[in-house]
């Protein structure tokens, strides 16, 4: 019981940092339909802005995380204006391939500036405490991660359901054309995208090299490629779905290792038996968990 | 002259939609555009909202040109289009809908506004939490309508509202842009169903590939044995 109780948290603290990356590739896809291949290595930045808040300039945690977000969410808006809006007539192709050109420019920048070695934040960032609830130990960050996480969904959710901006995101998902005749500039709707999808990539990134401290300039691709599953098996497009997609991919990736020894299956099956349920998922529901068709206009 | 359009050129790549068409609108009017698919009716609409760009021309409303203008920035001029097909966000509720198009009204307005539609409009008070995908054709065009009044449009174009209504949906729909037009919104009306047009305008201009053919009161319209015989069926 114990056991499954540790394993129940650890599941929900992977799955939880999945999700955060999750939702920027849904958030992006929703409004643009693009998939944007350069999130996982924004996440990447994210996670060195962090060192660069919590070394460089001696930040405790939560202005770092805030100073993180803040300038991945505006590196994002940037990307966008430079790379991506440009091409908003263009082939998706061509677009998808800027994306991941963007990627590679991240991933090689980072490497240039910051060199090989990999990075961790200073012990004092967060000090771990271990509690023992009803004989199961628990640390805080986990606790963090998760309450941080789900704070951060939150108040995600409230924006796209109960404002204007959020109408209006949800309004471009739907119909691009009718949107600016309600007075809305299309522009301004998309940067606000980027700047929410990419500053909960960077909470993503920092909160993920706390609860494993190595940073290197290619963290972002395993991460974002798995991110990128869990948004469409959650039904990209759909901020619920994202949610509900990286804690699936979460909880598999925790329960196939720390079950499947006793039933013969290797750990090393970890990925194959968490891609083939996820494959799986989409054979029975093309679409994902809360994707809905989407009807094509002309 | 609350607005008009002089010398309008507009193409699609190389296909020339209109060319050369101007009209005018006075203040209080109901100005509708007729004549038949492909003469650029929708075309010239749609560039006077900013959603495309003129090749050459003016669109002058309230002394500015809204020909180079984006298509929020025409909202914020006072100029709403109800576009062709109604164009409903299916999947945010009538109240959303509504609230969205105030995107750039304040708040006391927008409920001021948002009142004054359900007044006109009660089925979209009963239903203002349906989504739009669930409304049936008459009860979107009902909320096209009302959006287009919750941005403050003092000037409302309207793109074919009757098409795919029934005949007493349609004789409903336009005895409400009647009362609207009475309570002080110009409006430009395109219309394939030229009959209910001139019956609710004071005027028209009778369009044939991008050009203006024919133009006059309603009434003289109505008569005319061109209209008569290419629009009225007569």
């Amino acid at each position: 019981m114990e056991f499954f109780v540790q394993q129940f948290v650890n599941a929900l603290q992977l799955g939880s940092l999945y999700a955060l990356i999750a939702l920027g590739y849904t958030m992006v896809y929703g409004v643009l339909l693009l998939i944007n291949f350069a999130h996982g290595d924004i996440f990447m930045v994210g996670a060195f802005l962090g060192v660069f808040g919590s070394i460089t300039l001696d930040l405790p945690f939560v202005p770092t995380l805030v100073l993180s977000m803040v300038l991945t969410g505006l590196l994002g808006v940037g990307i966008e204006r430079v790379a991506y809006k440009p091409l908003r007539q263009a082939s998706r192709l061509s677009v998808v391939i800027t994306a991941l050109g963007v990627g590679l420019l991240l991933e090689n920048g980072m490497l240039a500036l910051t060199g090989a070695n990999p990075r961790s934040y200073p012990q004092t960032f967060i000090t771990t405490r271990v509690y023992d609830i009803g004989g199961v130990a628990i640390s805080n960050v986990k606790i963090i991660i998760i309450v941080l996480a789900a704070l951060l969904f939150a108040g995600l959710y409230t924006i796209v359901q109960r404002t204007k901006w959020g109408m209006a995101m949800r309004a471009i998902s739907y119909d691009k054309f009718a949107v600016p005749l309600m007075g809305v500039s299309q522009d301004q709707i998309i940067s606000l995208t980027f700047l929410l999808g990419t500053g909960l990539a960077a909470a993503g990134g920092i909160l993920w090299g706390v609860a494993f401290p190595v940073l290197n300039p290619y963290m972002g691709l395993r991460v974002g490629w798995k991110a990128f599953v869990a948004a469409v098996v959650g039904g990209i497009g759909d901020i619920r779905g994202a949610a509900a997609g990286g804690l699936l991919l979460g909880f598999i990736e925790i329960f196939v290792p720390a079950y499947g020894d006793s039933i013969g299956i290797s750990s090393t099956w970890r990925d194959p038996i968490a891609f083939g349920l996820l494959l799986i998922i989409l054979v029975v529901r093309p679409t994902g968990l809360f994707g809905v068709a989407r009807r094509q206009k002309v | 002259m609350l607005f008009s359009v002089q010398d309008l050129h507009v193409s699609y790549g190389s296909i020339r939609a209109v060319h050369g068409v101007s009209f005018e609108v006075d203040e209080g009017e109901i100005v509708t555009l007729i004549g038949a698919n492909g003469a650029g009716k929708s075309t010239i609409l749609n560039t006077i909202a900013g959603l495309q760009r003129p090749d050459q021309g003016e669109i002058i409303y309230r002394g500015a040109n809204l020909a180079r203008m984006d298509a929020h920035n025409v909202v914020k001029q006072g100029v709403a289009l109800v576009p062709e097909g109604r164009r409903i966000f299916g999947n945010l509720t009538v109240y959303e809908n509504l609230r969205l198009a105030g995107f750039q009204v304040s708040r006391d307005d927008l409920e001021a506004r948002i009142k004054l539609v359900y007044s006109y409009f009660p089925r979209l008070e009963e239903r203002r939490d349906q989504l739009g995908d669930t409304l049936s054709g008459g009860e979107q065009q009902m909320l096209a309508v009302g959006r287009a009044l919750v941005t403050g449009g003092r000037l409302m174009l309207l793109d074919e509202p009757s098409m795919g209504l029934a005949p007493i949906l349609v004789q409903h729909i336009f005895e409400i842009l009647a009362e609207i037009n009475r309570q002080g919104t110009t409006i430009l009306l395109v219309e394939q169903n030229a009959h209910m047009a001139l019956k609710l305008a004071n005027r028209g201009y009778v369009l044939e590939t991008g050009s203006v053919m024919l133009s006059g009161p309603s009434k003289e319209l109505a008569e005319s044995p061109e209209v008569q015989r290419a629009y009225l069926g007569g």
